[in-house]
């Protein structure tokens, strides 16, 4: 009988980062993965962010010399009408702040590179770390006694016991299926579709630079560049019954029509040259992380970032957790239910938990106001009435008479300000309990100057007094709230219930 | 550059396609013939015949293995798994 200390299914980032953590804890450590070799099963494009010099600055030095690799500094933004014309463009260019977020300046510095260069690579950190890596080895189930999952068996029918199973698996996740977990996500998942193209690499560094682009409004598509092609993902419609904002097959021919992207096709030298097709969990809060015996980690266990389904460095980083908590729980001899609790208790206390305070509000915004066509195209024309009132107009439209000029947009602006408000009441208003009390105070201070009367009061009994008048702000002014962190959720919704 | 000449299905690469071994199920008493599986298909393997669906005979040469059919499918008669360990789609520029 096989008996291992860990089993891990799958060898996508997840899977390996979790290998790699066990072995260096001494676990004997096996990882099986049903492609030929890791990372031939994976479509996704792998922009890694920022954070990753913080959290795996050693995988960040590997992936920079990595063939495949083109960094990234900005993104650019692209916004098409329902005409498909390019109507927008603009950039994320960050200021200082952005750069000194993270350590070396790298604050503004991600990376793109294809999962065939990532995956093999943090796999083989895995293998040098002591895990012993099966490829081409589908997983078919779980075995279970007790409702305590005591191993996995092979499509081979073998049967391979652990004190710990780690389900890397993916979205599809067979061991959360087979364990009865959960079946399908009902819901919270998104299909997306991948069409990558060869490019001449001179004119990707001269057209595109070290950027990300995404297409917006009429046709939608997220542009992943590396160093001599590019991809476009599409899709990211949640699959659940009434298809909201379902974007199908028809809009990565949308994309393709644009004459703008063929026009950058042009530049580049843009060959089409594979076409993929995956799911990708987009979830406004993670399931159930841990049963006995098994813990899900990464898309497994639907921990993709909701504001714009990031997935990678989740995966890692619940590897991580998952594996030092397994190594922590054998330790103890206890492997249940109740032991590895203690994993969602870690990653719910760590960043990755931190991530999904606010899934709601964010999964909300991109799938009422970006991922949905008709409100894509509202959100254009905002964006475009809003830059005809900044300075840089002059240059162009206010060339006539320019006080009249300004004023036309300024009329047409306040005109448009219903659907301003109603935005900002849908999207925006739900994540102002993310507003830490001590930037709320920043505000009052500044104001209080100017209000008679109050102006005189000390800042402690100035607030108090806000705090009465305005009961919204009251849970902020509150003293024992925390300064720097939002609120806790449900904090702010009390309150109104007690004012209705 | 245009749409119509990209060929998507000849831009999927295979190992082993006959070798992949049967991996969608389905279960007829369950279909409720809605067709949602034939709309979220990226290349319509799925269609629906007198209120019920019908999987492509031949899905193994064409599947993208994304398991969509699985996840839409609200009565879920649609089970997947996939194909055989080292068989089916290989991406390599993913
Ligand atoms: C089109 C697209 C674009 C994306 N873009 C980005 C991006 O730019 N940046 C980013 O950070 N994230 C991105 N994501 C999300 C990211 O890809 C995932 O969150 C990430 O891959 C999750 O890692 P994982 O290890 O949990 O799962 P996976 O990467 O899915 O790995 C699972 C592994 O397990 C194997 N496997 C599955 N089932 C079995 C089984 N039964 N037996 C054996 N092996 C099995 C699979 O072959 C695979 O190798 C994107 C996703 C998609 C679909």
């Amino acid at each position: 009988m096989e008996k291992w200390d860990v089993v891990i299914v799958g060898a996508g980032p997840g899977g390996s980062y979790a290998a790699k953590t066990a072995a260096e804890a001494g676990l004997r450590t096996v990882f099986f993965e049903r492609g030929r070799k890791p990372g031939e099963k994976n479509s996704s494009g792998c922009g890694l962010g920022q954070r990753w010099w913080r959290d795996f600055p050693e995988v960040m030095e590997a992936v920079t010399r990595m063939p495949s690799y083109r960094k990234v500094e900005m993104v650019v933004i692209n916004m098409v009408d329902e005409d498909l014309r390019l109507r927008f463009r603009c950039g994320t260019n960050g200021s200082d702040l952005c750069a000194g977020r993270f350590p070396n300046r790298k604050g503004m510095e991600g990376a793109s590179v294809y999962r065939m260069d990532l995956d093999p690579y943090l796999a083989e950190l895995a293998v040098k770390a002591g895990a012993e890596l099966r490829t081409s080895t589908l997983v078919t189930d779980v075995i279970m006694e007790n409702g305590q999952v005591k191993g996995v068996r092979t499509e081979r029918g073998e049967p391979v016991y652990a004190e710990v199973v780690i389900a890397a698996d993916g979205a599809m996740s067979t061991m959360a299926r087979r364990s009865g977990m959960r079946n399908r996500w009902g819901g919270g998942c998104t299909n997306v579709l991948q069409l990558d193209y060869a490019c001449d690499e001179e004119m990707m560094d001269d057209v595109i630079g070290d950027a990300e682009w995404c297409w917006f409004g009429g046709a939608v598509g997220y542009q992943v560049n590396f160093r001599s092609s590019f991809h476009i993902s599409v899709g990211g419609g949640w699959l659940d019954r009434d298809l909201k904002g379902y974007r199908r097959h028809d809009d990565l021919k949308s994309l393709i029509d644009v004459p703008a992207f063929q026009a950058m096709c042009r530049a580049v030298k843009a060959r089409p040259r594979e076409f993929q097709a995956h799911l990708l969990p987009w979830l406004k809060r993670p399931v159930k992380s841990y049963t006995g015996g098994m813990m899900l980690v990464g898309d497994a266990a639907g921990f993709p970032c909701p504001l714009e389904a990031e997935g990678v460095w989740h995966a890692c980083y619940s590897g991580k957790i998952a594996a030092e908590t397994a190594a922590w729980a054998i330790s103890r001899g206890d492997v249940s239910e109740n032991a590895l609790s203690e994993y969602e208790k870690r990653w719910k206390a760590s960043f990755l938990g931190k991530e999904h305070e606010f899934g709601e509000e964010f999964v909300d915004i991109w799938e009422g106001a970006i991922m949905n066509r008709e409100k894509a195209l509202e959100q254009l024309q905002l964006m475009l009435e809003f830059t005809m009132l900044q300075p840089f107009s002059i240059v162009f439209d206010w060339a006539d008479a320019h006080m009249d000029c300004f004023n036309h947009h300024l009329r047409h602006f306040l005109e448009l300000a219903p659907q301003f408000s109603d935005f900002g009441r849908t999207y925006l208003a739900p994540l102002a309990r993310g507003v830490w009390p001590s930037n709320v105070k920043r505000i009052l201070l500044m104001l209080k100057p100017r209000i008679p009367v109050l102006r005189n009061l000390s800042d402690r009994n100035y607030f108090r007094v806000m705090a009465r008048l305005f009961r919204q702000l009251a849970p902020f002014l509150d003293p024992t709230a925390e300064q720097d962190a939002p609120l806790p959720r449900g904090s702010l919704e009390k309150r109104g219930g007690e004012r209705r | 550059m245009s749409e119509g000449r990209i060929d998507f299905k000849s831009l999927v690469k295979r190992v082993d396609a006959d070798k992949t071994g049967d991996f969608i199920s389905y279960d007829p008493e369950k279909c409720d013939g809605c067709g949602l599986c034939a709309v979220i298909c990226p290349f319509k393997l799925w269609s629906v015949k007198e209120g019920k669906a019908r999987l492509a005979p031949r899905y193994q040469e064409l599947c993208l293995e994304c398991a969509s059919c699985w996840e839409i499918c609200e009565r879920e008669a649609i089970d997947f798994s996939y194909p055989r360990g080292g068989t089916g789609v290989v991406i390599e520029y993913g």
